[in-house]
């Protein structure tokens, strides 16, 4: 298994950011920028969106990682901020826990 | 004009809310105002609230997504092994139908996609579809079961989501998704189910495609007929790319049955072209299966308009197919209505690329669809004889039109309401009514409702009228005033206000009205108004009639009566 790139998550979070835009509504949609907040206080997505945004992030790494991928574990639970505050954090995230 | 939103409500056993965004965004008519309900595992008793202010106003639309066990308890057994009587099972089936069927009373279209367990669940693995306890062997039944007890309801529909998970594919179900969100189907199953349905959406509001435009050359068969010759061209025999083209000719034919025209436009020497169609041993459609064709040199776009002028057909209602990139790029350009699918090059991926298109859905396939080609053939018989002739009310009266109406009966009901649902052109006011809810209109006895057959020297053109009546006060006002566009101009038009101001001079009403409500497409309407013999003010849309003055039925036309 090889690292994958900064550039790569980057672009695998956009690829389901796009997805998710799919199912919102057009004044809810997300806007493919690293500061975007997903979670939290002024967040574009609710609990489902949560959901959609894990489930298809952890397809898409797995896939391209070929091991199974969660992003849900004990790591992400004990970071003093949530990973999923804002599509950078999420990036630092996935960076983070990606295999060397 | 603003574009109409149809409510829909949806109702589930499932989180549906991954559905319902995909549904409100899909960028294709019908727009859709999506109602869900914030309780999880609505369906029963949704059902069974009557008074639900989500019942109200009317959905026009229903869609019922439930899985098996959440809506019959015993399956819940089956899928635990335990033996169920098939008995049980049916009597729960029954009950949920019974409920559907109630609730349909009182909406719209309603849609049932069927019941289905994850592909991942193996059941019994080989003794599932064979011994009592199998599951898929329950479900199945369960299916049909449900599919018969709601197949004489006219607008309820069972869509099939088995073909929606094979068209996902292995991912259909996903674990995650279901333990975390408590949805049982993967996305890719929600977006294929999209377009299926609103397919169906479609065609209850009469906007399905109604004409198919085909080019000849490595469209229709492969190679250039004049070129090599007909004798050349693969098409059928056992070669695949042949076999591809066969079966590209019987997708369109098949589209025939279900009320869809077949038309050519191809840039070729006529001669040669047809030559080949008549001779070639591997052509599927036949010359008789096409209604028109525009076989010359000339611009493809024009002849596109020229063509459908002739058949007295909307731009909207074509799609036209052609393998030629800078083809279909001109009519795009030129015809923006049009609809114009990209096309594959391999000819290998033709059929599908025809199955994809999912917009020739009818919910009714009546007689007349499946001899719509010939219907259309004798009105263009009846232009070239017209072009022999100096008047149009001489040639009018060489027609020997006939012309019966009828009262709405079981009989006639379901094509009354295809021609209600389907006309855009010469509508007057452009209800769009379920069967069930024109039946009771009808049967108000302060309405009638008529509908209008035509026939000349040529053949019959079926049913292809309706005017109905609302009485109020002294006043009767025209509720639907509709022709198919393959009469319209026969006089048909004078016959009905004919018969419409009789009825409503023998009801002693004092005032005959018409109110034309404008719609995109309905404007030949508005001009036949404008000069019918009916006054209104200046610019105004409302249109009046004394009945104390007769409105002569045409002479050109021998009016039959009615059944009554």
């Amino acid at each position: 298994m090889s690292k994958i790139s900064d550039i790569d998550i980057i672009a695998i979070i956009f690829r389901v950011i796009d997805e998710l835009n799919e199912m919102l509504p057009a004044d809810n949609r997300l806007a493919k920028s690293e500061d975007t907040k997903l979670a939290g206080p002024g967040g574009g997505l609710d609990s489902l969106g949560m959901v959609n945004l894990i489930v298809a992030l952890e397809q898409k790494l797995s896939s391209l990682l070929g091991d199974d991928v969660n992003l849900i574990d004990d790591r992400a639970m004990n970071q003093e901020s949530s990973p999923f505050s804002t599509i950078g954090t999420l990036s630092e995230f996935i960076k983070s826990i990606s295999p060397e | 004009m603003a574009v109409r939103e149809h409510k829909c409500l949806l109702l589930s056993s499932f989180t549906i809310d991954n559905f319902a965004g995909y549904l409100s965004n899909a960028p294709y008519l019908p727009t859709l105002e999506v109602v869900t309900l914030p309780a999880y595992d609505n369906v029963i008793q949704s059902l069974l609230e009557y008074d639900n202010r989500v019942w109200n106003p009317k959905p026009e639309f229903v869609i019922i997504w439930s899985t098996p066990d959440r809506v019959c308890p015993s399956f819940r057994k089956v899928m635990d092994y335990k033996p169920v009587p098939d008995e049980v099972i049916a009597d729960e089936v029954k009950e949920f139908a019974d409920l559907v069927i109630e609730a349909a009373r009182r909406t719209g279209q309603m849609f049932i996609p069927s019941w289905v367990i994850p592909g991942d669940d193996r059941g019994l693995g080989i003794l599932d579809m064979k011994s009592p306890l199998g599951i898929r062997r329950a479900l199945m039944k369960m299916n049909l079961q449900l599919m018969e007890s709601l197949s004489s309801v006219p607008n309820i529909y069972i869509l099939d989501t088995v073909r929606w998970m094979m068209l996902a594919g292995k991912g259909a179900y996903n674990p995650l998704l279901w333990y975390m969100a408590k949805i049982p189907f993967s996305n890719e199953v929600f977006k294929e189910s999209v377009p299926d349905i609103k397919a169906a959406m479609a065609a209850s509001l009469g906007l399905r495609k109604k004409l198919v435009i085909v080019d000849l050359d490595n469209t229709l068969w492969g190679g250039i007929v004049g070129e090599i010759g007909w004798e050349n061209l693969r098409l059928g025999g056992h070669d695949p790319v042949g076999e591809a083209f066969a079966d590209f000719q019987k997708g369109l034919k098949r589209l025939t049955d279900l009320g869809v025209v077949l038309g050519v436009v191809s840039k070729n020497e006529e001669a040669v072209a047809l030559e080949g169609i008549r001779n070639h041993p591997g052509m599927v459609i036949r010359l008789e299966d096409l209604v028109a064709w525009r076989i010359n040199w000339q611009d493809k776009a024009e002849n596109i308009v020229s063509l459908t002028e002739e058949l007295n057909l909307g731009l909207s209602s074509v799609v036209f197919i052609d393998d030629n990139p800078r083809e279909r790029s001109r009519v795009r350009e030129a015809l923006p209505e049009v609809l114009v699918p990209e096309w594959p090059g391999n000819p290998l991926l033709y059929r599908k690329a025809l199955d994809d298109l999912r917009c020739f859905d009818s919910i009714t396939v009546t007689a007349e669809d499946r001899k719509k080609t010939v219907l259309y053939q004798s009105e263009m018989a009846r232009k070239k004889d017209r072009r022999h002739l100096p008047s149009l009310n001489a040639w009018l009266k060489t027609l020997k039109i006939k012309i019966r109406a009828e009262e709405l009966n079981q009989t006639n009901l379901p094509r009354a309401v295809q021609l209600l649902n389907k006309t855009n052109q010469m509508n007057l006011r452009t209800r769009r009514l379920s069967e069930n809810v024109l039946k009771k209109w009808a049967d108000q006895d302060f309405h009638d409702f008529w509908v209008v057959f035509v026939e000349d020297k040529f053949g019959e053109s079926g049913l292809t009228g309706i005017i109905s009546l609302e009485y109020s006060g002294k006043s009767a006002v025209i509720a639907d005033f509709i022709l198919s566009c393959r009469v319209i101009g026969r006089k048909a038009e004078e016959t009905m206000l004919a018969f419409a101001c009789r009825k409503a001079k023998e009801m002693g009403t004092t005032e005959v009205l018409a109110e034309y409500i404008a719609t995109p497409k309905n404007k030949p309407c508005l001009d036949f108004f404008r000069r019918s013999g009916f006054v209104s003010k200046p610019e105004d849309d409302l249109f009046r009639w004394l009945p104390e003055n007769e409105y002569l039925f045409p002479e050109e036309v021998t009016f039959l009566g009615t059944n009554e």
